[in-house]
């Protein structure tokens, strides 16, 4: 009896053990494809993916987390394709998933409030003009807070950079200033330990990418 | 039996694993009105298993799980749709059709007979204050600017919005949805007033000609709904100056940004400008304007949003001219205008409920006198002094239905009270006209929508009531393509100018009826509109003898038994730095057939304000690489005709003829400006100049907008611009705020 009750609770034990390596593994596994997508529809896929998990793991704040970063990747890149039609309901579905994410993850989550931040770029970018008042001021705003609240995260110095690097230089941005930027962005990276296995650990490559062009093209 | 245990255990936990792990799977497709939707996401209810639609809408999934199971069908444009299943050991292939979610995004506009710029409709966004002052030839001014819009004409010698062969008076300006009684400056005749209000003060318009809301009425043939700014984004000062104006101004953000107040005022003066060029008009007083403006704007904690902005502006000018009159050399006129402003609405949400309630006072002043000169000896002055008091409340509640539609009512008062003093002349003209009005957005699909709407109205100084139904619908034809309908009837009534006697008279009407079809894409907007106008119920005038010393006619309203007709095609083509790099650029073509009996007219005539062809372009570049803003424009349009009437007296009864008449040649323009934005992104600079400079006309075309005749038409003169070709130098200076970033996101 004794026995049988120790594999019966061995048995739960594994199972449940089971269904938390299962969680790791899809995450591990959908977490990579990030770095794989490249079109919009790969984005979509994968968005759809974290969202399918978000509705299992409802307790989770970072498959809401991915699926917001997804419909980001997705917007920017339409945006690269000059399609900035579509990037308002592109933005309003990370902010969705965002708000599920800050809701289990608190509100002083820097990775959060850099998404925030992104998708606001993407907003202003429909209408630079006429919302660089508005979506443009949130989204410093939400960088501000990113910044603040974890001043050594690579991603804000990534994004950060990003933004100098394709201001032209007569708006105040350069190449050569993003470029120093990239580095600065490149140390953190280096310096940085995601908290487990899963948490936001994104940027790295496109931080070396930069950094890598041949010289003539970076200017 | 210890083994056999053993063994019959081991085949009972190999089946639970093979069973666990034997695969089932499901298949299908979703669509939408029988096409594939792409992007869907198909899940296995609290399982991680599922995945997404490809291109042709087909799913494909594999599940280890067993038992009834729900799955879902989720994506963004399209309702959730929950299937359950009853997973077994065989496959399972599924289909499932979607339903359309009714979105704002996607729903189609009706947008027959508007353009607006606000920033739900980027792909139609037009002359935001940015575009109004990168338009080359239009001054800075929202009411220059829309005459590079089709269907709307550039007259020239009077100020006003000429829409589809409408007068400028048959137009209405509204700001906050509160009728701006006076938005142009006080003018004499020949030379057109200017916008009183600044183009910064909006954020954004609607500009219709034609088939607007129930929301509007007194206006026959067009509306422009201005829609003030809100809160500053921060604190700033701001100076302007050139060789004809000076101004000043500042907006101060409260701590909380939930307040903010600021002023302005200016000051300018032509006379220095008058020594360079060579002007047409002989102003023995230059044009001279004082004008200041405050506004504030606040928050209250209940989240309602209260936004005041007065203004006060006064202008003056004297113009000499050849006398036409035998007799006389010259004759002159003096103008001194005054004019004050304000503005005062509110704005809250309750609720499904919006409440907006706006009230508007205005009072205009404009005093002339009229003299004489012969041999240096000016006569007396007689003197033609109007003011006019203007009271206007407008309240509406709306109330959503769904995400697209909603439903909206309210009442409107405009009360006018008017004296004019000429000689021996008093008119006091007092009027109360009552609105009710209600209104009904109805959004069908993503791709049907109608608009149906009805205005009732009361005039206390007609005694009469009118009730105008307007309707108007859309339907998407194809992703890009739309297309709409829209009908209206419109009343206004007659100007009190030329009641100068007593006549029993009633509202003027006209039915509009407007066809549009318009592609609308990333950066281009393609727009194709026909239109058909009926006037009935127009005023029929006849002149009162003017005074010998000046010629301006006076005339006055008879009955109610003019009509007319006006019918077009417009077209208007934006490329917004879609085609050519940094080069956004836009063409407008409007035909005009229009005839109409009305006003002294003895028949049916072509107006003389309406020209049967007008081109016109506009095209700008920003160079980054300069700082430098580069823009043409050009407007082409057809002579209109000209005529002098004149009336006679036959037994009593006001007969009007025709003594001359002719057409005009061709108006042409071509101008040229450029801005520089020297401080741009310079992140430790502390102001933020612009510098412009402006070239109108830069070919001198000589045009002439109309004439004018002698008292017995024998002699005539051309009404021509003051000046030819006008050269404009200035700065605009701002602390605090980097109002180049304007530029600059317009530009990226």
């Amino acid at each position: 009896m004794k026995k049988y009750l120790l594999s019966f609770a061995l048995a739960f034990v594994s199972l449940t053990a089971f269904a938390q390596a299962n969680y790791d593994k899809i995450m591990t596994e959908k977490i990579a494809k990030i770095e794989t997508c490249k079109t919009p529809e790969d984005f979509q896929t994968l968005a759809n993916d974290f969202q399918r998990i978000g509705s299992k793991e409802s307790t989770k704040w970072l498959p809401a987390y991915y699926a917001a970063f997804s419909y980001i990747q997705k917007g920017r890149t339409l945006m690269r394709d000059g399609k900035m039609q579509e990037l308002d309901v592109i933005a309003d579905q990370a902010e969705k998933h965002l708000s599920m994410a800050q809701n289990l993850a608190g509100a002083d989550n820097a990775e959060i409030h850099l998404l925030r931040k992104m998708s606001y770029s993407l907003r202003m970018m429909v209408n630079p003009a006429q919302r660089y008042m508005t979506d443009g001021a949130r989204a410093a705003e939400e960088m501000n807070a990113a910044e603040k609240l974890d001043p050594a995260n690579p991603r804000v110095a990534l994004i950060k950079a990003e933004d100098v690097y394709f201001t032209p230089e007569q708006y105040g941005g350069s190449k050569t200033k993003g470029l120093e930027m990239f580095k600065d962005a490149q140390a953190k990276f280096n310096a940085y330990k995601p908290k487990t296995a899963l948490d936001p650990n994104w940027g790295k490559a496109e931080a070396d990418y930069f950094l890598s062009m041949p010289a003539e093209k970076a200017k | 039996m210890k083994t056999q245990g053993q063994n019959i255990l081991f085949l009972i936990l190999l089946l639970i694993s093979i069973m666990g792990y034997s695969q089932v799977k499901i298949s299908g497709k979703v669509s939408f009105k029988n096409k594939g939707v792409a992007g869907v996401n198909v899940t296995l209810k609290e399982t991680y298993d599922g995945t997404t639609t490809d291109a042709q809408g087909n799913f494909t999934f594999e599940t280890s799980e067993k038992g009834t199971h729900v799955i879902t069908f989720t994506h963004p444009k399209y309702e959730n749709i929950e299937r359950t299943v009853s997973i077994e050991n065989q496959d399972i292939s599924l289909n499932v059709d979607l339903k359309e979610q009714i979105s704002e995004i996607d729903a189609v506009v009706v947008s027959a007979g508007s353009i607006e710029a606000s920033d739900k409709k980027r792909a139609t966004a037009l002359l935001t204050p940015i575009d109004i002052y990168t338009t080359a030839g239009a001054d800075g001014q929202i009411s220059s600017a829309l005459t590079y819009l089709p269907g709307v004409q550039k007259v020239g010698g009077t100020e006003g919005l000429f829409i589809r062969g409408g007068t400028g008076t048959e137009s209405k300006i509204f700001m906050d949805g509160s009728l701006i009684n006076n938005y142009f400056s006080n003018s004499v005749p020949g030379i057109a007033g200017r916008d009183q209000f600044n183009t910064s003060l909006f954020k954004g318009n609607i500009f219709s000609s034609g088939g607007y809301s129930a929301l509007y009425g007194q206006a026959l043939s067009g509306a422009l709904m201005l829609e003030s700014v809100d809160l500053p984004d921060e604190t700033s000062y701001n100076f302007g100056i050139s060789p004809i104006f000076l101004s000043a101004g500042f907006q101060k953000l409260g701590d909380n940004k939930n307040y903010s107040y600021g002023a302005t005022a200016g000051y300018s003066l032509l006379s220095l400008m008058q020594k360079v060029f060579k002007f047409n008009t002989d102003f023995v007083e230059a044009p001279q304007g004082l004008n200041g403006d405050l506004n504030f704007r606040f928050k209250t904690k209940s989240g309602g949003f209260f936004k005041y902005y007065g203004m006060f502006n006064s202008n003056k000018m004297g113009v000499k001219s050849e006398s036409l009159e035998p007799g006389y050399d010259f004759s002159l006129v003096k103008l001194n205008g005054k004019n004050t402003f304000h503005n005062l609405s509110f704005k809250q949400k309750f609720g499904k409920y919006l409440l907006n309630v706006g009230g508007s006072y205005s009072y205009n002043r404009s005093d002339l006198h009229f003299s004489t000169e012969t041999n240096d000896i000016e006569s007396n002055r007689s003197q033609l002094l109007t003011d006019g008091n203007y009271l206007n409340f407008k309240a509406v509640l709306e109330r959503k239905i769904n995400r697209i539609s909603a439903v909206r009512g309210g009442i409107e008062l405009n009360n006018t009270d008017e004296n004019l003093n000429f000689e021996a002349v008093q008119k006091h003209y007092k009027d109360l006209i009552s609105s009710a009005f209600m209104e009904t957005d109805l959004g069908f699909s993503n791709a049907l929508s109608a608009k149906i709407g009805v205005r009732a109205e009361h005039s206390s100084f007609l005694g009469k009531n009118n009730i105008a139904p307007r309707f108007a619908i859309a339907y998407r034809l194809a992703k890009d393509w739309t297309t709409s309908l829209a009908y209206g009837l419109f009343y206004q009534n007659p100007e009190s100018k030329y009641i100068n006697g007593p006549a029993n008279l009633d509202f003027q009407k006209s039915q509009h009826y407007i066809f549009q079809v318009q592609r609308a894409s990333e950066g281009r907007t393609l727009r194709f509109e026909a239109f058909y106008k009926k006037y009935d119920q127009l005023i029929k005038t006849f002149n009162v003898t003017p005074d010998k010393e000046q010629n301006q006619q006076i005339q006055t309203a008879l009955n109610n038994d003019g009509y007319g007709y006006a019918k077009g095609v417009e077209f208007f083509w934006r490329d917004n730095k879609k085609t050519f790099e940094n080069i956004d650029y836009w063409i407008s073509y409007s035909y005009l057939d229009s005839k109409r009996d009305f006003l002294n007219y003895p028949v049916s005539l072509q107006p003389s304000f309406a020209a049967q062809h007008t081109l016109s372009a506009v095209a700008k570049r920003f160079i980054p690489e300069w700082k430098l803003g580069v823009n043409l424009s050009y407007t082409y349009a057809k002579g209109r005709p000209y005529y002098d009437i004149a009336s006679t007296f036959d037994n009593g009864k006001a007969i009007n003829y025709t003594r001359n008449e002719g057409r005009l040649k061709d108006y042409n323009a071509l101008n040229f400006s450029i801005n520089y934005l020297p401080n741009i992104g310079k992140k430790d600079a502390r102001s933020f100049p612009v510098f412009v400079l402006s070239v109108s006309n830069i070919l001198g075309s000589k045009n002439v907008y109309g004439y004018n005749f002698s008292a017995d038409g024998s002699r005539s003169s051309a009404i021509v611009p003051p000046v030819n070709t006008f050269v404009f130098i200035g700065a605009f200076i701002s602390f605090g705020v980097d109002k180049t970033d304007d530029a600059i996101n317009n530009n990226l």
